[in-house]
Order: structure tokens, then sequence, then C-alpha cells
């Protein structure tokens, strides 16, 4: 139905981002592209879904054939330019990162779903049934008249689906549709795409890792370095030693090598660093915003040497309670203290020399022109002199494994090498109590690996943790303890 | 609490800019008054948030209100009649006329635009724009500007504590300010044009390129009646005006 | 299914509508002869509310024309950043106001969007964000011609390279700001009486104690004020666009062709890579 076969392709006279891979998708088959950080996976699901990049100075070498169309490239300026809106009627893409994806003209779902039928002149009565029959095929009837601004992830991934899909392409091609959800969301988004492929639609998927809900027939593409190092059966790829490649797979507990049994390291050693002491805290009453539960009564102490994970649902408070731990909430009553210190009225930004927290969505904190600057930030900020700071933030960078990109824009690089700029950065600041919210979203193996082995490391040399995660196997293999939250109480400790 | 709609949106527009046309036109104070007594005070009052309307207005216009009495009425130096004499400033009768006539103006305009402003349902009259045939282009712009705004601050708040996390401290000097400033507008400016690159694709990809008239996923509240309505304003308030600015301009 | 069309080819639909152009330019020029030349007598009897009626209607329809002459010839590439422009006007001017700046810092999103997508897409940003900031505070909507003006020109001093530099950006706010103010003097006068914040009512007393007229005294606060205001803006956008990554900034054919931030235009992330890592 349509298939791809690239000799070669490259971004504007930089090394080839793609040699010799080919890709056939036919109808009601489901093929997961997954490869490392840099593996090229993005650029191809690109390619198929049209995005050539040719005007702004991408080299193709090969050919994409769509139905009984075939399109040569062979890197002269005289190569044929894709239509996006014929393309897409036949190809529909889902592009990362959802804020992108919204016109943010639509009031609701509804609209929103319509969008590209209304562009294209399809009449109001009609407009309206093929809405409606996209949304009961996804599910997401009852959430037509919602403000799509204001869904949850999961909801949000589907409503862009059905946008994508509300033309009937034959196929759909997704770049990392799963990057920062939940399980459950995973789950729900899963099965919409499992609808639709069983209606003959071909579905593409972009991962990192090997995906634990695609169905059994699905077909994986490895890649490593632009180059296929796998082309077969899902089943066949779990077994088939792609881990050399920095390709593992979804709940899969990180590279071992570098983490110790937590039992054996000194554990409750030394006087209490974080110390919280029946701490509650309620949100103010906020109209239409999705109810977000406080804390309530909570206890918690963290000793150096400590991994602590907090886990629980969506919603249960891990964020609320990690964000008392450096300022950036203050506790409606009860006590707060870390290294000695009470927290009180202090500025927020004060607390950056003890307390490093990594948020969930890096991209808010990358701000600098290169790398380097970016990383050496922090510790400018904390009272390092220049030539202090730029020491601190390239041994920084050597311990994430980014010693060569100092000099590269933080945006240049890809998701889970921005992710590491920013651990680099609470890294140089040099923090004993590291703070983060779900380290792991998004990352690929070996990235897991880098921080699973970080996070040890810190806690030999003294310093303690505290992480909010859904990631079980990774908590599991590299916290001390883990504490479930509900409803804003901790309702269960342990391993 | 949704206020029941009985116009279109673009017939409330309409309406509440010609009622300031008419508010220049006829430049009385007894009209603007008038205007400001039976019509926004009413208008406020049923509109179902009249708290919420009439905090925004207090604090939009109250401001320029105090300001421009302090303004004309201590300094006017084309005043005759003092008074009070404190050297510099003088207070004058024509100062003070000329600061209460402007207020009242001042008020009309304010409150007339900011009662149909916060009453305005954008989804509307976005539908109405499209289904009369607007500028698909301008549709756009209007209907993403209005739906960035509350992302963006929100984003600007998100980046600001992320900021905060990593150690800035506003200070109180200008060049810490505008340093803080920098430091949350720019990871605000990148993720967005990030965002708009992704959606310039996805506009291409979803046709938005087409010509063809585009059509609306709401239904047309728009009437035959209320455009024939509309017509009929515009025509009679400029009759009126064009008549009025005739016979009092020769005064 | 797929076209080979050739992207060289300018489509008629984006070509821009000189008539309007030239009407909505004519009207605005026209509106403020009118206003300064012939206006101060009216004032010093009355009110000016011919003149409130000639401003408004003056500027505000001739941004209208200027906005509808310039759509139609905008890419989508320039028209997604528009949103985005004017959404910052109005956020970064409550967020100036709550980190405690004493300026307005209102058209970063016009200035922003002129530097990357030109002056056309300039002048529309500045004229519909005030519209659309109408909707908030009315009191901007009469200013809708002002801002177009600084979105044009701040495009202009992009496409001859001022932005390239932080000083010369400087240097292209000082005079977009005393120009901004000269054209927004009047319609503060004539449609306000001038009234605005405390801080340029005070400079505006200053002139009027010393027995200038009300249209002359709001002139020269607006000189003062404005210029001070687009300097600011101005190196705050040149260093915001100093700071974009390529990635970005190659999205818009204006920056890229004219080069507007200098040599930054050529190399690629990867060849920057393969430096840091011999360095």
């Amino acid at each position: 139905m349509i298939s791809l076969e690239v000799g070669s392709f490259a971004h504007d006279g930089a090394a080839p981002a793609l040699t010799d891979v080919s890709l056939s998708v036919q109808p009601g088959e489901h093929v997961v592209v997954t490869g490392a950080s840099g593996s090229g996976k993005t650029t191809l699901v690109r390619l198929l879904a049209g995005l050539t990049g040719l005007d702004a100075g991408a080299t193709l070498l090969g050919s994409i054939t769509l139905g009984d169309q075939r399109l040569r490239f062979d890197g002269s300026p005289q190569d044929p330019r894709i239509d996006a809106a014929r393309w897409s009627a036949q190809v529909a893409y889902v592009a990362q990162g959802a804020w992108g994806q919204l016109s943010m003209m639509s009031s609701t779902v509804g609209e929103e779903v319509a969008f590209g039928l209304a562009n294209r002149g399809v009449p109001g009565a009609q407009l309206r049934s093929r809405v409606e029959e996209v949304a009961a095929v996804l599910g997401l009837t009852p959430l037509l008249h919602r403000d799509p601004r204001r869904l949850s992830g999961g909801q949000l991934q589907r409503t862009l689906i059905a946008a994508a899909v509300v033309q009937r392409p034959r196929v759909l091609v997704l770049d990392e549709p799963f990057q920062g959800l939940d399980d459950d969301a995973v789950r729900e988004v899963a099965a919409a795409l499992e609808v639709l492929r069983g209606e003959g639609t071909g579905v593409v998927v972009s991962a990192p890792l090997l995906p634990l809900d695609a169905p059994r027939s699905a077909r994986v593409l490895a890649l490593a370095g632009g180059r296929p190092v796998f082309d077969g059966p899902l089943v066949d790829a779990r077994s088939a030693g792609l881990g050399r490649y920095g390709i593992g797979t979804v709940g899969e507990p990180p590279g071992a090598a570098a983490v110790e049994d937590p039992t054996s390291a000194g554990t409750g050693a030394g006087p209490v660093l974080v110390e919280l002491r029946n701490v509650s805290f309620s949100y103010p009453d906020e109209r239409g915003a999705r109810p977000v539960s406080g804390l309530r009564g909570v206890d918690l102490e963290v000793r150096p040497g400590e991994i602590v994970a907090l886990r629980g649902p969506n919603g249960s408070g891990k964020s609320t309670l990690l964000q008392h731990l450096d300022g950036l909430l203050r506790a409606g009553g009860g006590s707060v203290t870390v290294d000695g210190t009470l927290i009180g009225r202090q500025p927020t930004g004060s607390f950056a020399g003890t307390v490093g927290y990594l948020f969930q969505d890096t991209d808010q904190q990358l701000f600098e022109r290169t790398v380097l600057r970016e990383v050496a930030y922090g510790p400018r900020v904390t009272g390092a002199r220049r030539a202090e700071a730029e020491r601190r933030a390239a041994a920084a960078l050597a311990e994430v494994g980014l010693r060569a990109v100092g000099e590269v824009h933080p945006y240049e690089l890809g998701f889970v090498q921005r992710r590491l700029v920013a651990l680099a950065s609470l890294i140089a600041t040099g923090p004993r109590l590291w703070v983060l919210d779900e380290p792991t979203a998004g990352l690929d193996a070996p990235a897991r690996g880098t921080m699973a082995a970080l996070l040890a490391a810190h806690a030999r040399a003294g310093g303690a943790v505290v992480l909010a995660t859904h990631d079980a196997a990774f908590a599991e293999v590299v916290a001390h303890r883990s504490l479930w939250l509900d409803d804003g109480r901790i309702v269960r400790e342990g391993r | 609490m949704p206020r029941r709609r009985i116009y279109n949106p673009v017939t409330e527009l309409l309406t509440a800019a010609l009622l300031v046309v008419l508010v220049l036109v006829v430049n009385r104070w007894e009209f603007s008054l008038a205007v400001l007594v039976l019509g926004v005070l009413p208008a406020v009052l049923l509109s179902g948030r009249a708290r919420r309307i009439g905090l925004a207005l207090a604090l939009v216009t109250g401001p320029l209100l105090i300001s421009s009495l302090l303004l004309h009425g201590l300094f006017f130096p084309e005043g005759e009649r003092i008074l009070l004499d404190l050297g510099i400033a003088r207070v004058s009768v024509e100062g003070l006329v000329f600061a209460a006539v402007l207020g009242v103006r001042t008020s009309v305009f304010a409150g007339v635009l900011l009662t149909t402003a916060m009453t305005l349902d954008i989804a509307e009259l976005l539908a109405t724009m499209t289904h009369r045939g607007w500028n698909r282009k301008l549709v756009f712009v209007v209907g993403s500007s209005v739906g960035l705004i509350p992302h963006v601050a929100l984003r600007g708040q998100q980046i600001t504590r992320a900021q905060q996390a990593r150690g800035l401290v506003v200070g109180r000097g200008p060049v810490s300010r505008l340093r803080g400033l920098l430091a949350v507008t720019t990871p605000l400016v990148i993720g967005l044009l990030v965002d708009a690159s992704e959606r310039n694709h996805m506009l291409e990809s979803r046709g938005f390129s087409a010509a063809v008239a585009r059509t609306s996923y709401l239904p047309d509240s728009d009437t035959a009646g209320q455009r024939v309505f509309r017509r009929l304003l515009l025509l009679g308030v400029g009759l009126s005006c064009a008549v009025w600015l005739i016979v009092s301009v020769p005064r | 299914m797929s076209s080979s069309s050739a992207p060289a080819a300018e489509p008629a639909a984006l070509r821009p509508r000189r008539l309007l152009l030239a009407a909505g330019g004519t009207l605005i020029v026209l509106t403020y002869v009118l206003l300064v030349v012939l206006q101060p007598t009216e004032l010093a009897g009355g009110l000016g509310s011919v003149a409130a009626l000639v401003s408004l209607v003056g500027f505000l329809g001739g941004g209208a024309l200027l906005v509808a002459g310039v759509l139609p010839m905008l890419s989508t590439s320039s028209l997604v950043v528009m949103p985005l422009g004017i959404a910052l006007n109005i956020a970064i001017g409550q967020l100036a106001g709550s980190l405690g700046l004493q300026i307005y810092l209102d058209a970063i999103g016009t200035v922003l969007v002129a530097v990357l997508a030109g002056p056309a897409a300039g002048a529309a940003t500045g004229a519909i964000s005030n519209a659309i900031w109408g909707l908030f505070n009315p009191f901007a909507l009469p200013f809708a011609a002002g801002a177009a003006l600084i979105g044009l020109l701040a495009g202009l001093a992009a496409k001859h390279g001022l932005f390239r530099r932080v000083s010369t950006a400087a240097g292209a706010g000082l005079v977009t700001g005393a120009i901004g103010g000269l054209v927004a003097a009047p319609v503060a006068v004539f449609m306000f009486g001038a009234a605005g914040t405390p801080g340029t009512n005070a400079i505006i007393a200053v002139f009027r104690s010393m027995g200038d007229k009300l249209l002359v005294a709001a002139t020269k606060q607006g000189l003062l004020s404005d210029s001070l205001d687009k300097i600011v803006v101005f190196v705050l956008v040149a260093l915001i666009v100093h700071a974009l990554p390529q990635r970005a900034v190659r999205q818009f054919p204006f920056a890229r062709t004219q080069r507007v931030l200098g040599g930054r235009g050529g190399r690629s992330a990867a060849a920057r890579g393969n430096d840091a890592g011999t360095a």
C-alpha cells in the first residue's frame, strides 16, 4: 500500500540520518519503528508522512510508493514535492508533542476533529455526521463538547488521532504517541489504534522501547545509526538481542550493570536530610480545572544515602509532595525541613544549592545558547565563578555521557539528550537532595541505564533522591523503598 | 453561569461599535450619561456576570479617570476661571469640566465595549465569521490568538517556577528583572516556535491552504433578520451622524 | 495524491492586495495630518469629539485595510507565528507587571514576528493584536495603527540587518519608539485626553505646567517613554532570537533568506556538533 526505499537521506549537508532502509506497510498491519535516541526513527516516520523537508535543504535518494504512484528522488532540485493536503488524505500523521497539533482555535473536541474537513469545505451536516462516526470508533463521543486544552494525556492523544483519521486515510503514522503517558493512558491509546487497524488501516508507530501493548502480529523495524538492524515479528524482536543497539523493552529493569543491590548500601545512616511532619496542602478551587488532590497529613523522613520512590495513580499527590521539597509549593499545615533548614518564606531560588529538581517537562528549563552554558547556569546563580562553573558543567556533562555536545544548542538535541542535559545541570549545581519527577519517561534503554547508575552513585556519595515514577521496574531496581500515595495520603510503604 | 444569548455576536459587536461612534458624534455629556445609565448599566446587570464585568470595568477605567482628573484638574494652562492657585498647579473650572466630560465619554467607551467583549462567545463569533465567508486566515489568527493566551500565560508561570527551582531569584534592580524576564521568555518563545513549526505542518496537511470556502462544525446562529437589522443599523447611524454633523457644525 | 508543482511559482493568492495597502496607508497618513495640522484650534475650544471620531475611524479603519491587504500574501509559516506573537504581547505585558517592571513590553510579540516573518506579518500582528487586546482592555483598540507601524518598522529594521547586533537593534528601537510615540500621541489626546498611567501623566503634567498645549505635551511624553520602551523591547527580542536554535529560525523563509541573524545562516547543527567534538 505504501512503501519507502531510502538509499540515503540527509538534513542540510549533515551526515546521512538514514541509509539503506526500506519499509512497506500493508492494510491492517501494525509496524513498530524502534531504535535508541538518534537512530533515525523519527526521520523515517516523517518521510512516510510526506515530510521530506526538501525545501529546507534535505536530500533524499530513493523512492516513495503510495498506491499505484511512485515518486522518485535523486537529490536534484527537480525532485517532486509532496502536497501535504493531498498526501494526508491517504497517510495521516500524528507528530510528537500535542500542543503543536492543536489548531488552538477550537473550543471543543468536535471542532478540532472537524478542522481538516471544514478547511476542505465539507458541508455542515455531513461534517457533523463524519465527526460523530470517528468519535464513536475512538470512544470520543462523551468528550465531543469538552475543551481540547483541558483533556488528560490519553484523551488528548485520542483527539489528535481522531483529527488525523477523520478523512479515513489508508495509513496512520504516529511519532512516539505514548511519550509521557501513564500505563492506563497507553492502554487507552493502544486500544484505539487496534480498532482502526481492525478496520483495515495500516498503523505505523515509532517508539524508543519495544512495546508491551502492541498486537501479537505486529512487525518491528529496528534502526541503529540510521541503518536497519532488525526487520521481523515482534515476538522474534524481543529475543533478537537488540539490547546491543540500545533497544530495550517496556517494563524491563534498567541496564543493571552499574546498579548495586540497594540493601547493601548504608541506608539510614547519618542525620535526617528531609523531614516532613504532618504536612497538609490544598489547591485553590479553580473553575474548570481537573481536580488534583493536595496532601493530607503526610510524614516522611529521608536520610543521606537513601533513594525513595513515590508511586500511585495520576493525581494522587506525588508531584504535589515533590514540589514541597524545594519550596515550589509551601505547606498549608505541618512543617518541611530540608538539610536543617525549615522551609518558610524564603524565595524558591534560594534552595537551588541544596535541592535539585528535575521537572517532568524538561523543555521548560532550557534557555541558554549552548549546552555548556546551560549546564553552567545552575552553578553560576548559586555563587560559583565563571571558570569554576564551566569546569563543573563539563564534568557533569561527562558524567551523563554528553561531553561531545557542549557547544551545540540544547534544542538541536533529541528528547532523550535534552533530558540528560537537564540532569547534568542539576548535577553541576551539586545539591545533596535530588528531586525527580518521572525521570525515566520517554527515555531509551541506554539513558535509562545511565539514569539508574547516576542515582545509585549519588546515594553512595552520601546524597539522597526522592523520585515520583510510574516506572515500576525502575523503582524496584533503583529505590531503597517505595511509598504509595492515594488521594494525598501515604497508604503503603515497601520495596 | 453562561448568559442567555439573544443576538448573534456579530450583531452585538456592531451595535456596540456604532453606539461608541454615536457618542463621539453627538458629543454632549447629557447623551453620554444617558447611554451609560440607560444602555450600559442595564446590560451589565442583565449579563449574569455583573460582578466580574463591574470589577473589570473599575480596574480598567478607574486609574484612567483618576489620572485624568489629576492631570486636567491641576494642569490646564488654557483655563481662565481659577479656583485655586498652587503655584505650578492651578485648579481651573475649564480643567475640571474637561476632565468630567472626558470621564463620562471614556466610561461609555469602555463600558460598552467591555460589556460586549466579556459576554462574547468566541466560538460562536468564529463560526459566524466562517459562515459569512470571512477570510479563513483572519478567522484562524483571531481564534488561535484568543485560544493561545491562557496557554501562554500558564506556560509562562510553569517556566518561572522551573527557573526558580534552578536558582533564579529576581532582585529589585532593573537589570536583574530584565535577566529574570529573559530567563522566562526565551524557553517560552522556543517552545512556542517549536509548536508553531509543527502546527504549520498540521495546517498544511489538514488542507488549510484549500481554495474552497471554509465550513464550520458549529451551526449558523445568525439569521436573515439580523443581517437585515445590521444593514439598517449601519445605514441609520451613518445617516443620523451625517445629519447631526451638518446641523451642529455651523453653530 | 501528490503533485510535482514547482514551489518557486508564487500563487496568485499570495500576492498582496496593493490597492488595499495603499488605501489603508493613505487613510492612516491623512488621519494623522488632519489631526495634527488642522486640529489644535478645536481642542482649545472644546473636547475635540470629531477629532476623536476621526482618530478612531481613521486609524482603526486604516489598520483594518492594511490587515485585509496583507493577510492574503502571508504564507502558512508566517500565519502560525502571528497568534503566538499576539498571545505573547498580552501575556508578557501581564508578566512584566507581575515581575514589577515599569515598562509595558507589550510589543515583544509583534517585534518577534516582524523579525522572523517580515514587515508585513509584523504589521498585521500589531494591528490584530491591539484589536484582540481591545476585548480585554478597550483602551488598546484605537492604538491599532500605531502597533501596526511598530511591526512594520521592526520588520524593515530586521530586513536591513539591524538585528544582527544588539547595539544596532537598540538604535532601531529608539527610532521606532520615537515614531510610534509621535503617531500614538494624537490618539491618546483626542480619545482619552492623554490620560494614562501615573508615570506618563506626571511627565505630561510637567510639560503642561510649562504651558505646552496638551497635544504638544503628550507628543513629547510619547517620544520619551515609547523610545525607552521600544529600546528595551528591541534589545530583548534581539537577545531572544540569537538564543533560538537553528531549527526554529530555519522554518521562516524571511529570516533565512534575509539573513536576519547574520552569519548564523548556513552552518548546520551536525557541523557544529563535530566542531565541539574536536575542540
